[in-house]
């Protein structure tokens, strides 16, 4: 499955999403992106680095599961580091401004704990 | 499903179903390149093509005349500006999306509405946009352009 996650502290876990985000990939992984972000107060570093197509589907399941870890306490921060495409869809659908997107992984982590 | 192929033009009849838009998007990826179409212009159809099959699939409530959609891409290689353009055609109740006032967005994520996005995607992506309602069908054409050489 093209989701995975990391425990890289107690409360900071980074998820990993692959692949393509359309219809087809974000039904594949929207039951395990959403047990992933359940916990209370849990900082979560969503690494998209690796998606290779992001249509508003898969925009609305960060969006989703980013104000349900808000609602818990937690915060939701997104890595993307030189994916072009994906930081150009997200910059050009506000995304950036709900959720604060970082291309530098240590400046992720970092923001996600603040 | 059918696939004809001539010179600039190709053609796909589809099931408005969920699971065929990954099968639009391979058939468009392959048809552009075929037709030496740049993956920047491919990436943007596609961006443009998933949108706008999310919004008959999702939107509809299944009242269409027919269960297929038509996709025709049609690429104009000129001396200096190309132009690759996919026109969706589908047999359910008028729906113009250039005519759609799209409402400013909550920049605070506790109140933001995680869809409706997929018009202002379609609008970003595409270089040229027209709709027209013909003989029962809405007609979205959507259009990327690119100058040989970048």
């Amino acid at each position: 499955m093209p989701i995975d996650f990391e425990d890289e502290t107690d409360n900071l876990r980074r998820i990993s999403i692959s692949e393509r985000l359309d219809i087809q990939g974000t039904e594949e992984i929207a039951t395990k992106f959403a047990a992933l972000t359940a916990s209370a107060n849990r900082r979560v570093v969503l690494d998209l680095t690796n998606v290779t197509f992001l249509a508003s589907i898969g925009i609305r399941a960060v969006i989703t599961n980013a104000k349900a870890l808000q609602q818990r306490g937690g915060k939701m921060v997104l890595f993307v580091g030189n994916n072009q495409a994906v930081t150009k869809t997200l910059e050009t659908t506000g995304i950036d401004v709900l959720i604060p997107m970082f291309a530098d992984a240590a400046e992720a982590e970092k923001a996600a704990l603040a | 499903m059918t696939l004809s192929v001539l010179d600039s033009v190709a053609e796909l009849l589809l099931p408005a179903k969920e699971s065929e838009v990954r099968h639009a998007s391979t058939w468009l990826d392959s048809a552009c390149r075929e037709r030496g179409v740049p993956p920047e212009q491919i990436n943007r159809l596609d961006i443009c093509l998933n949108e706008a099959l999310a919004n008959i699939i999702f939107h509809t409530g299944g009242a269409c005349l027919s269960p297929n959609i038509r996709l025709h891409l049609d690429v104009q290689l000129g001396q200096s500006i190309n132009e690759a353009s996919i026109t969706v055609s589908d047999t359910c109740p008028p729906f113009d999306p250039l005519a759609v006032v799209l409402k400013p967005r909550s920049q605070i994520l506790a109140e933001v509405e995680p869809g409706g996005l997929g018009l202002t995607m379609i609008r970003t992506y595409s270089d040229k946009l027209s709709y027209r309602y013909n003989e029962g069908c809405n007609q979205l054409k959507f259009s990327t352009r690119w100058i040989e050489g970048r």
